[in-house]
């Protein structure tokens, strides 16, 4: 393996002209001007709300949703796993007893604060059940007051896998 | 008559020295923003009409004239803090006044020259005003008391005495080729042609000199490479740092203003003014006809191309229908401006000018033409200011001393060689 050497500039003529280098920084910026000024569509930004962005990926973590057993009726068992890893502390269930063939308990109610969630996705991560993801491609939650960001069990287990995602 | 042509001057210097700021300020984000390969501002609209979105500095306008006019309390001298901004904004107005739009319109026997101030001053009075106005500047700075503001004011005055001498001896050279301190004989002189192909333009009289003023200019305007007194990232603002609502919109519409008057005064020194490439005043009056027809059939041909073009980018995304409508109502309003334009100049051709008329056809081609160079000049101004960086100022010291100054004096001696062994 040899030495690289790099090779110094700024010591030539030319160089220390400045002009030459200017000019040719210049000649970028108008190609790029003039090639974005004959058609718009070269442009790199996203017209945001008519043009959704449509580079979600598996590992995007958006709003939260609880997944469901095929009866409808939510895989979660109130173990309490995900509110004891949050860090943000977001996470508030309140356990009952259940009696249907799936488990013994259940969350009577399941709520999370969205404006204190962090989404670092450890509740998903903690799940035992895999009953709480974050692949709904939710990316922006609007409300207008601080009550609407409070998702009860309704609300989470009314999200639905994000349709961008591949569904296997 | 007289009233009339004054009105026209004074109108016109207004409104390309203040009137144009809206529209420069759109340039410059719209520009930015293609050169960044991002949109810029484009939503703005009032009814369907958004012209690519110009309104948005109308918007801007109307926030900074209704903001509240702050001063702050630790300021003692509220008279020269409110002062400052008032200089910066005259001066760079006041830098206008002389420059020629058109030849001297001659109507009835009487000449008139076509500058908003008509005296002989010419180039001392922009030298003198564009000196001026980088005190408001200093003033500013140092009376809002505070440490950015402060060291902006340094920065501002460090920069002056960097430049302003490299500018005013390349100023010099083109004095003593041109001959003149009045603007029109200068853009007169460039009439002509060299070897009939190359227009006779002082660019190409004086390289040199043209290089060192333009970077003179440059750094007169307190625009990026040289808007080291602002340098919002190392001083959050510089001197405007304590000023806002229009206060601070006196600033800006100054830093406008002084990029349209260097403009117009680069491109009276060194691109011709508002000679048209190789034809000058006399032979426009000889063949006006022809240069109607020309004209009648250009201006179509533009518009068609403009329109078109609009028809391809002016598209909307989503449910909203808005942009298509607005390119039909644009599209229409161009063609029925070109229509009459095109009808005007018909009826001319067909009923033929007297005298006045020939004449005051020539001025409005000529203002034409000034306007065209003047805007290209002025993009050139955005252009460099996204592409180069900024320096800093012990570098613009030592280019304006170590570098122009020199090259300034060299450029001086070998004009005044030629000019003497040449016996002109």
């Amino acid at each position: 393996m040899g030495i690289k050497v790099v090779p110094r500039h700024g010591k030539s003529f030319k160089d220390k002209l400045f002009l030459p280098a200017i000019a040719g920084g210049m000649k970028t910026t108008f190609k790029h001007f003039v090639k974005n000024l004959k058609d718009v569509d070269n442009l790199k930004t996203m017209q945001y709300p008519e043009v959704q962005p449509d580079d979600l990926n598996e590992r995007y973590r958006g709003v939260h949703r609880l997944t469901k057993w095929e009866d409808e009726t939510e895989k979660c068992v109130a173990c309490f796993m995900c509110a004891t890893a949050c860090p943000a502390e977001c996470i508030f269930i309140e356990a009952e007893e259940r009696f249907d063939e799936h488990d013994e308990k259940r969350p009577k109610e399941f709520k999370i604060d969205l404006l204190e969630c962090v989404f670092c996705g450890y509740c998903v991560e903690a799940c035992p059940c895999d009953a709480i993801r974050m692949d709904t491609g939710i990316f922006s939650f609007t409300g207008s007051t601080r009550e609407e960001f409070v998702l009860d069990k309704q609300a989470l287990m009314a999200n639905e896998r994000s349709k961008d995602l591949s569904n296997d | 008559m007289n009233i009339a042509v004054i009105i026209v001057n004074i109108a016109l210097a207004a409104f390309l020295a203040v009137g144009l700021t809206p529209l420069f300020v759109w340039w410059e984000r719209r520009v930015s923003g293609f050169m960044q390969d991002r949109t810029g501002p484009n939503r703005c609209n009032i009814g369907p009409l958004r012209l690519g979105g110009l309104i948005q500095s109308f918007a801007d306008m109307l926030k900074l004239i209704f903001k509240e006019d702050f001063t702050p309390t630790h300021i003692k001298y509220k008279f020269f803090f409110t002062i400052a901004p008032v200089i910066v904004f005259l001066c760079s107005f006041l830098t206008f006044a002389t420059i020629p739009f058109a030849d001297n319109l001659v109507l009835d026997g009487q000449a008139f020259i076509m500058q908003a101030v008509p005296n002989e001053l010419g180039i001392m009075w922009f030298l003198a005003f564009a000196g001026l106005a980088i005190y408001g500047i200093i003033l500013g700075g140092y009376s809002s008391q505070n440490k950015y503001g402060l060291l902006g004011s340094i920065r501002a005055s460090a920069q002056v005495i960097s430049y302003e001498a490299a500018m005013a001896l390349a100023i010099i050279s083109m004095l003593l080729s041109y001959g003149s301190i009045h603007l029109t004989d200068m853009v007169n002189a460039q009439a002509g042609t060299f070897f009939g192909v190359i227009p006779m333009w002082g660019i190409f009289i004086q390289p040199l000199a043209a290089i060192i003023f333009i970077v003179c200019a440059f750094a007169e305007t307190n625009r990026a490479p040289f808007d080291i007194a602002e340098g919002e990232s190392e001083i959050v603002a510089g001197y405007h740092t304590e000023y806002s609502a229009m206060r601070f919109g006196l600033f800006q519409v100054g830093e406008y203003a002084a990029m349209s008057a260097s403009s117009a005064i680069i491109v009276t020194l060194f691109f011709g003014g508002y000679q048209i490439p190789w034809l000058d005043t006399q032979t426009i009056q000889s063949n006006i006809n022809y240069v109607i027809l020309a004209v009648m059939i250009l201006l179509p041909i533009k518009i068609f191309i403009f329109t078109r073009w609009m028809k391809k980018n002016n598209k909307s995304k989503g449910e909203d229908r808005s942009r298509e409508l607005e390119t039909k109502i644009l599209t229409i309003a161009f063609w029925s401006i070109a229509g009459i334009i095109v009808a005007t100049l018909g009826v001319f051709l067909a009923t033929g000018l007297g005298e006045n008329g020939v004449n005051i056809i020539t001025a409005i081609l000529q203002i034409g033409t000034f306007l065209i160079k003047f805007f290209m000049m002025a993009f050139v101004y955005i252009w460099v200011r996204w592409t180069v960086l900024r320096f800093r100022y012990d570098q613009l010291q030592m280019l304006g001393w170590k570098v122009l100054l020199p090259l300034a004096l060299l450029n001086i001696v070998v004009t005044a060689t030629f000019i003497v062994v040449g016996g002109s």
